[in-house]
C-alpha cells in the first residue's frame, strides 16, 4: 500500500438526485503511470476524477492518497492531486496570468518572494513568461489550458489530473498540450486523463482504464484494451485499426 | 514616472487633490488643469483620446453648465421665451462643470497609470483597519468579478447571435426581448460559475492568504509632499 | 454556513458584481431611449442574492468604481462619477438592494412579492438619485424629476416585469 500513491477502496458515489454515479470502484495508481480514463458521455469519468481531488466524497469505501484517507485530510490530498477542469474558461480565477498561476500558493499563505520565484519558473518553464501581464481571457485556447496547468504545477502536485484536455483545441494547441503533459509525465508526475479521445494519447499511456455505467469494466495496457475499445463507446486508434500497432500521434 | 509609484500612495494623492477641487477657484481650476497636462504630457498618454472616452460625461458637464447659467438669479445678461441667463449663473455654471472636468481627468490619470490588480491589492490594504469587512476576500471577488467581465461580454454576444441567426430580433415584446438575452446569459454565466467554485476549492481556497505586494518606486514622499502642497495651494488660491 | 456555501455565495456575489458593471454597457433599443440593464441587475442580485450578499454585492461594485476601474457607465470610474451628478442613482443602489431583498425575503421569494419589492427598490434609487441631480445642477424639483425620473418609469416597469420572471426561472437552478 505504500508503493502505490493513490489506493481506492470499493468507493460508491450517489447523487441528491438518487442517480448512481459510481459503483464499487476499486483501483491502485502506482507513482509514474501514465493513465488514460475512457468511456463515453456519462460513463462516469468526471465523477470519478473528483473523487480524487476530494470535490466529491464517496458515500462507502475509502480513498487514499499517499496512505492518508481523504475524507480527512483535503488540503494534503489537494496539494498532492492537481486537478486540470474540462473547461479551461471557467478555472480561472486572476485578471492576469501571473495572478492566476500564484493563485493557489496564496491560498497555502506562501510567502510572497517564495510565490514570485516559483511562478516566474514554471511560467518559463511553459514558455508562458511573456505573458505573465496579459488578461487570461485573450489568451488562445491551448495557452489558456497551459495557463491552467501552470496554476496547478505551482502547487508540486505529484498527480495531476486532466479532464478532457483536448475538448476546443485546435490541432497547434492539441500540440502544445500534449508535450507539455509527455514531459510532466516524463519528469516523474503520474497522470491520469479522461478522454473519449484516446488516440491522441494512446502512445504514450502505460495504462487504460475503461468505464461504463459508474463502473470499471476493462484495466489494463493499451495493447490489451485496444482491440476492446469500441464495444465501449470509444473509437480505436485508426493505426490499430489498420493493423499498424500503436503510432505516437506526435511525431 | 506615475506608472512605478506605489499605487496606495497615488490613491492618496488622487483623494487629495479631488477633494481640494471641491473649493477650487476659477484661477486654481486653470492652474491644476495646466498641470494634469503636465501630467498626461510626462506619461504619454493621449489627451484627445481620453477626452474622446468621456464625452458622455462632457456633454453632462455641458447639461449641467446651461442647467445653472439659467437657474441662478441675479444680473440678467439676456433672455429668451421667459428665462434668462444671468452673470453668476453662466460664472457658477462654468466653475461647477470645470471642477468635475478636472476631478474626472484626474481619476483618468491614475486608472490610466494603474494596473486593475494594483487597484485590488490597494483596495484590500485600505479596507484593512476597517472593521466587519474581509479585506482578502472582497480582494478575491474583486479579481473574480473582473475575470467574470470579459467571459459576459462574450457570452452576451453570443446569445445575441444565435437569437439574430433565428429572426429573433423581429420579437416586439420588449419583455420578452430582456428575458431572452438576459435569462441565458444568467444561466450560462452561473453554471460556469458553479465549475469554478469546484477549480477554487480543488486549489485549496481559503480566506486567510498571502498578503498582496507593494513595489515602492523611493519617490513616494516626494510626490506626496507636492500633493499636498498643490491641493493647499488650490483650496487658497 | 459551511465553507463551501459560504464560497459558492462568493463567486455567486462576484458575479452579479459583474453583470452590474456589464449592465451599464448592455441596452436593448426599444422606442427613441434604449434601456440600460444596470438597475435591473441590482434589483435581481437583491433578489437573488439576499440583503447581506446583496449589500456587498454593490458595495463592491461601487468600491472598485471608486477606486478608479472602468466599470461606472460610459467606461469611466472615480471620485469623479460616484460624486457627480449622477451619482446620486450610484449610492441609491446600497439602500436599494437591502430593502428590496429584505422585502422579497420577508414576503416570501413569489413573484408578486419580488415586484412589490423591486418596485419600491426602484423609487428608493430615485429618491437618492434626483435630490442629488436637482442639488448639483440647481434645477427645481418639477425639473429633475422631469429629465432625472419621468423619461425612465416605463423602461423600469418592463424591466421589473423582466426580472420578476428571471428571478423565478433562475432560482430553481442555482439552488440557493
Ligand atoms: N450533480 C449531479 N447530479 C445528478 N446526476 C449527475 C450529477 N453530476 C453528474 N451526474 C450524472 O452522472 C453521470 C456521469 O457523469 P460524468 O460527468 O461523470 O460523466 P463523464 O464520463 O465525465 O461524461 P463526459 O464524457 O460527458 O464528460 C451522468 O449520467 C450525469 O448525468
Ligand atoms: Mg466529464
Amino acid at each position: 500500500m505504500t508503493k502505490n500513491i493513490i489506493d481506492i477502496n470499493a468507493i460508491c458515489h450517489t447523487f441528491a438526485d438518487g442517480y448512481i454515479g459510481l459503483k464499487n470502484i476499486s483501483v491502485s495508481i502506482s507513482k509514474g503511470e501514465f493513465i488514460i480514463l475512457a468511456g463515453k458521455n456519462g460513463s462516469g469519468k468526471t465523477t470519478f476524477l473528483r473523487h480524487l481531488n476530494g470535490l466529491l466524497l464517496p458515500d462507502s469505501g475509502v480513498i487514499f492518497v499517499k496512505g492518508l484517507d481523504v475524507s480527512k485530510h483535503l488540503v494534503q490530498t489537494r496539494k498532492t492531486v492537481g486537478m486540470v477542469f474540462q473547461d479551461a474558461d471557467t478555472q480561472i480565477v486572476g485578471d492576469t496570468v501571473f495572478d492566476e498561476v500564484a493563485f493557489g500558493l496564496e491560498n497555502l499563505k506562501v510567502k510572497r518572494a517564495e510565490i514570485n520565484k516559483k511562478v516566474t519558473l514554471i511560467l518559463e518553464d511553459l514558455n508562458l513568461f511573456h505573458l505573465k501581464d496579459r488578461s487570461p481571457s485573450t489568451l488562445s485556447g491551448g495557452e489558456k489550458r497551459k495557463l491552467a496547468i501552470a496554476g496547478i504545477l505551482v502547487m508540486d502536485p505529484e498527480v495531476i489530473v486532466f479532464d478532457e484536455p483536448f475538448s476546443n483545441l485546435d490541432y497547434p494547441g492539441t500540440i502544445q498540450v500534449l508535450s507539455t503533459i509527455i514531459d510532466l509525465n516524463r519528469s516523474g508526475h503520474t497522470i491520469i486523463i479522461a478522454t473519449h479521445d484516446v488516440e491522441t494519447v494512446i502512445c504514450e499511456a502505460t495504462r487504460i482504464i475503461m468505464m461504463e455505467d459508474g463502473q470499471i469494466k476493462k484495466d489494463g495496457t493499451p495493447d490489451c484494451i485496444v482491440k476492446h475499445l469500441e464495444s465501449f463507446g470509444v473509437r480505436q486508434p485508426c493505426s490499430s485499426k489498420f493493423g499498424m500497432g500503436l503510432q505516437p500521434w506526435l511525431s | 514616472m506615475l506608472h512605478l509609484l506605489d499605487v496606495r500612495c497615488k490613491f492618496l494623492m488622487m483623494c487629495l487633490v479631488s477633494m481640494s477641487m471641491l473649493s477650487a477657484q476659477v484661477f486654481a481650476c486653470f492652474f491644476y488643469f495646466l498641470v494634469l497636462l503636465f501630467f498626461f504630457k510626462k506619461t504619454g498618454l493621449n489627451i484627445f483620446a481620453t477626452l474622446n472616452s468621456i464625452k458622455y460625461f462632457i456633454l453632462f458637464l455641458f447639461f449641467i453648465f446651461a442647467a445653472r447659467a439659467l437657474a441662478l438669479k441675479g444680473d440678467s445678461l439676456f433672455s429668451f421665451y421667459g428665462l434668462s441667463v444671468t452673470k453668476q449663473g453662466l460664472n457658477d455654471g462654468f466653475l461647477v462643470a470645470f471642477r468635475f472636468f478636472l476631478v474626472m481627468l484626474t481619476g483618468l490619470l491614475f486608472s490610466s497609470t494603474t494596473k486593475p490588480s494594483s487597484v485590488k491589492s490597494a483596495v484590500q490594504w485600505f479596507l484593512k483597519p476597517v472593521p466587519f469587512v474581509p479585506e482578502k476576500r472582497v480582494a478575491v471577488m474583486i479579481s473574480l468579478s473582473l475575470s467574470f467581465m470579459p467571459v459576459i461580454l462574450k457570452q452576451a454576444k453570443e446569445v445575441s447571435e444565435a437569437q439574430k441567426a433565428r429572426c429573433g430580433d423581429l420579437q416586439k415584446n420588449p419583455i420578452k426581448r430582456i428575458i431572452r438575452l438576459v435569462l441565458p446569459l444568467l444561466k450560462k454565466t452561473f453554471l460556469s460559475a458553479d465549475y469554478l467554485v469546484l477549480a477554487m476549492e480543488s486549489r485549496c481556497y481559503s480566506d486567510d492568504r498571502t498578503d498582496p505586494e507593494f513595489t515602492p518606486s523611493g519617490k513616494e514622499f516626494f510626490f506626496f509632499a507636492g500633493s499636498v502642497v498643490l491641493s493647499l495651494s488650490l483650496v487658497c488660491l | 454556513m459551511n465553507n463551501s456555501k459560504q464560497l459558492k455565495m462568493t463567486v455567486y456575489t462576484s458575479l452579479f458584481v459583474a453583470f452590474i458593471a456589464i449592465g451599464a454597457f448592455i441596452s436593448i433599443p426599444i422606442g427613441p431611449v434604449p434601456i440600460v440593464l444596470q438597475n435591473m441587475f441590482v434589483l435581481l442580485a437583491a433578489i437573488i442574492l439576499g440583503p447581506v450578499w446583496g449589500l456587498a454585492c454593490v458595495a463592491i461594485y461601487l468600491l472598485i468604481g471608486l477606486a478608479g476601474l472602468p466599470v461606472f457607465a460610459g467606461g469611466t470610474s472615480g471620485i469623479g462619477k460616484l460624486f457627480g451628478p449622477t451619482g446620486g442613482y450610484l449610492l441609491g443602489y446600497l439602500p436599494c438592494v437591502f430593502v428590496t431583498a429584505g422585502i422579497s425575503k420577508g414576503l416570501g421569494k413569489k413573484m408578486s412579492s419580488d415586484i412589490i419589492a423591486m418596485v419600491i427598490g426602484s423609487l428608493i434609487i430615485y429618491a437618492a438619485g434626483v435630490p442629488w441631480l436637482k442639488v448639483v445642477t440647481a434645477m427645481t424639483y418639477g425639473k429633475a424629476l422631469a429629465v432625472g425620473m419621468y423619461p425612465f418609469l416605463i423602461g423600469d416597469v418592463l424591466k421589473i416585469i423582466a426580472a420578476a420572471f428571471i428571478a423565478k426561472t433562475l432560482r430553481p437552478v442555482i439552488k440557493l
